[in-house]
């Protein structure tokens, strides 16, 4: 009889076992409490300067009025004293206070007649003499919630969207044509274009979650963006082709996966433009526009790949257009109206997980099962760097 | 009919600045409290001022007024405050003035609720004002409670181990040292001081510099207000470039909302001015409404000038002489905007 072996937990067993989980938990607050009171090793452990670090979150313009909202970052409390803008010291009001609890928020008001185009910079000086600087590049008046302004973000979400990718997916009836090799090079092409969306789009989430303040731990938001969303999708693609499908309903899935991974990576786009005309970068949110509209075209094609050989009914296709595209609307209405940098750069990072998956995916599905029947994956390496020089071209045109 | 009616407003505007100054007290006070912090508060005085539908303006200031009791001095004082010295007879009959000026280090709240590590002549920026007769003979005891070598440099005619720049044989004081600095002033006119131990920029823009005025013997005709006025900034980042602009220590001080320097109608104003302005080369001055005459570094008793603009370099001053022929509140600032934006703006008040 084995399991008699196994003694059954008593209730006094089980208390043992949490009394032996805390004691390195006690030991270790002995030895941080021995630290703190010997004052460190014998180093003097207090800075030279106050360590302050502040994010400013947003800029809100007005007419006449500029509005900053700051957060601090610092180990401790700041509190600010002065304002200075364009060589000017300026009259300000400041609340909740002047004093900011660690990770706190203040909206500092400027009454300032601004000049439309203009740019602007503005130092704030904490009581400890640290300046901190922000700039606004173009002023312009700042988009606020209201049903005109929701309509256009809407409409710019379209623009980069959903146009961009249900054009691609025009492309299906002339690639029906192509035959299996022209097929591969197109799916590697696909996974060339993911792969370059993914390592653009965790840059950037790197490069904005630098700028975050230090307790953001900005890099470690993206690393838990990436490493989660592929984790996630990977999970829900695996359950997806474990139920038991036919050949086409696994490809019509694969192309949902690849649809729902250019979607999360578009929110990130979206987020993209509608904070530029958020901050009063118009001529930069056009332009923007245009760029992204140009190269998602090419997300389209992505989508529709693996279901080349099958029927797919238009509502499927719809949907798939709808999936890929949509979320940039949502991106363009979160970056322009509740613009938050932590959040835009988890958006971001969430995307470039998302994009790797899919790429990750395709190439687990289709390229590695195809290659299994040819010696020269050439098509494949010729297909991927397509992919990535299109991308790369296209930006060259257009950043 | 201007002038009228500006005389009107004076007894006005009096209590609405204490108004202000009280107000702003209860502004530090709401921020303290962590409620919404309005400077607003402060533009019942403007409005007191202004015609009926016409509120001022915003104009740059600060927020608040600094802790004057705490820093140790205050701006309004420094300008009537001439320290000329313990006055005694040397045996050969010479006046002897003798002064004890030491550098401490000092946290002063430059502009409100930002405090400055400043390097100080006797706890204050700028140092004294060390006001003494041509051909007397001056005797400076001079102390370095700092924790950089520092030293006085007066300018002036004096022996070389008098002007504080070599070593420690000319004046140059390590931490807890002392040297005593003795000259006869000359020549008449107004002159300043500074410490000139390396790296200099540092130790000038960190606040050791002050005023020095020498009168002739004959001296000059009385005039009804004389001050002195220290012109200078504050780089409290570090940078090499001046976030605020001052004169007399405290940026804005003597701004509309804050703190304007009260006269009357046809009084003669005397200003002794100095610029020690460090990281930028020209400053300057500019008086509203009116003329001055203009007695470059003070040497000579005959003006040079008639004019309502002048620039100094670094180490540049002059005496600017002036009367207000109509009532009513007039800006003085620095003609370059950036400076005068950034502190150095102040408000003559005139009364009738």
């Amino acid at each position: 009889m084995t399991t008699t072996a196994t003694p059954v937990p008593s209730k006094k067993s089980r208390l043992n076992t949490l009394v032996l989980l805390l004691v390195p938990v006690l030991l270790l607050a002995g030895v941080i409490a021995l630290f703190v009171s010997t004052k460190g090793a014998g180093f003097n452990v207090t800075p030279a300067a106050p360590i302050e670090t502040v994010q400013f979150e947003r800029t809100i313009l007005r007419p006449g009025q500029i509005e900053l909202r700051l957060r601090n970052t610092s180990p401790q409390e700041i509190s600010i004293a002065q304002v200075n803008i364009n060589e000017a010291t300026w009259p300000y009001t400041i609340s909740p206070g002047r004093t900011l609890p660690r990770l706190g928020t203040a909206d500092i008001v400027l009454n300032y007649p601004w000049v439309q185009a203009e740019a602007y910079e503005i130092t704030v000086f904490s009581g400890d003499s640290i300046a901190f600087k922000t700039s606004i590049a173009a002023a312009a008046t700042t988009a606020t919630a209201s049903v005109g302004t929701l309509w256009r973000f809407t409409l710019i979400g379209i623009y980069v969207g959903i146009i961009p990718v249900a054009l691609g997916m025009v492309w299906l009836p002339a690639l029906k044509r192509l035959g299996p090799r022209a097929m591969m090079f197109l799916m590697s092409a696909t996974v060339g274009l993911l792969i370059y969306l993914g390592i653009d789009a965790s840059t950037e989430a790197v490069e904005l979650g630098g700028k975050l303040g230090n307790a953001f731990q900005g890099t470690g938001i993206v690393g838990i963006g990436i490493i989660g969303t592929f984790l996630l999708l990977d999970f829900f693609s695996r359950r997806q082709m474990s139920v038991g499908r036919s050949e086409a309903g696994q490809r019509m899935a694969l192309s949902m996966m690849i649809a729902v991974g250019i979607g999360l990576h578009n929110l990130g786009e979206g987020l993209a433009i509608g904070a530029a005309y958020a901050v009063g970068a118009a001529a930069l949110g056009t332009f923007l526009v245009v760029g992204f509209t140009i190269q998602n075209i090419t997300e389209g094609l992505g989508i529709i790949v693996p279901i080349l050989r099958d029927k797919p009914a238009i509502r499927s296709l719809a949907l798939l257009g709808v999936i890929g595209g949509g979320p940039a609307i949502v991106g363009a209405w979160v970056g322009g109206l509740i613009y938050s940098q932590p959040l835009s750069v988890l958006f971001l990072a969430i995307g470039a997980g998302a994009v790797f998956q899919v790429a990750y995916e395709i190439g687990r599905q289709m390229l590695w099962k195809g290659m299994a029947n040819r010696k020269i994956p050439l098509t494949v390496f010729a297909g991927i760097l397509t992919g990535m020089l299109t991308l790369y071209i296209t930006g060259l045109a257009l950043k | 009919m201007a002038a009228k009616s500006s005389r009107k407003q004076q007894p006005i505007s009096r209590r609405s600045l204490l108004k202000a100054g009280l107000g702003s007290a209860g502004l530090a006070g709401a921020a303290a409290l962590g409620l919404s912090v309005d400077p607003s508060g402060t533009t019942s005085a403007h409005e007191a001022h202004a015609q009926p539908g016409h509120p001022l303006h915003l104009m740059p200031t600060v927020v608040g007024e600094v802790d004057h009791v705490r820093n140790g001095f205050n701006p309004t004082e420094i300008l009537t405050d001439f320290d000329m010295g313990k006055l005694s007879t040397m045996p050969s009959g010479q006046p002897l003035r003798e002064y004890t000026i030491a550098v401490e280090n000092k946290e002063i709240e430059i502009v409100p609720g930002l405090r400055y590590a400043a390097w100080t002549y006797n706890g204050r920026i700028p140092g004294p004002t060390i006001r003494v007769r041509e051909g007397d003979r001056v005797r400076i005891k001079f102390l370095n409670a700092g924790d950089h070598e520092h030293s006085i440099h007066f300018h002036g005619i004096h022996p070389g181990n008098m002007d504080g720049v070599f070593d420690a044989a000319s004046g140059v004081v390590q931490p807890g040292g002392k040297y005593i600095y003795e000259f006869d002033a000359e020549p008449f006119g107004v002159h300043l001081y500074h410490c000139h131990t390396a790296p200099l920029a540092k130790h000038i823009a960190k606040g050791l510099y002050g005023a020095f005025i020498i009168d002739p013997k004959e001296a000059r005709p009385r005039a009804d207000r004389e001050v002195v006025m220290v012109m200078s900034g504050y780089d409290v980042d570090f940078d090499g470039k001046n976030d605020f602009y001052v004169v007399n220590g405290i940026p804005f001080h003597y701004n509309h909302d804050k703190n304007p320097i009260r006269l009357k109608v046809n009084e003669l104003v005397r200003i002794y001015l100095v610029n020690v302005l460090e990281f930028d080369p020209i400053n300057s001055f500019h008086l509203h409404a009116n003329f001055f005459h203009y007695y470059p570094t003070g040497t000579s008793l005959t003006p040079s000038e008639f004019t309502d603009t002048i620039a100094l370099m670094q180490g540049q001053r002059g005496i600017l002489e002036f009367r207000y022929k109509y009532p009513g509140r007039y800006m003085f600032h620095a003609h370059k905007t950036e400076f005068a934006e950034l502190g150095w703006t102040g408000v003559f008040d005139v009364e009738a």
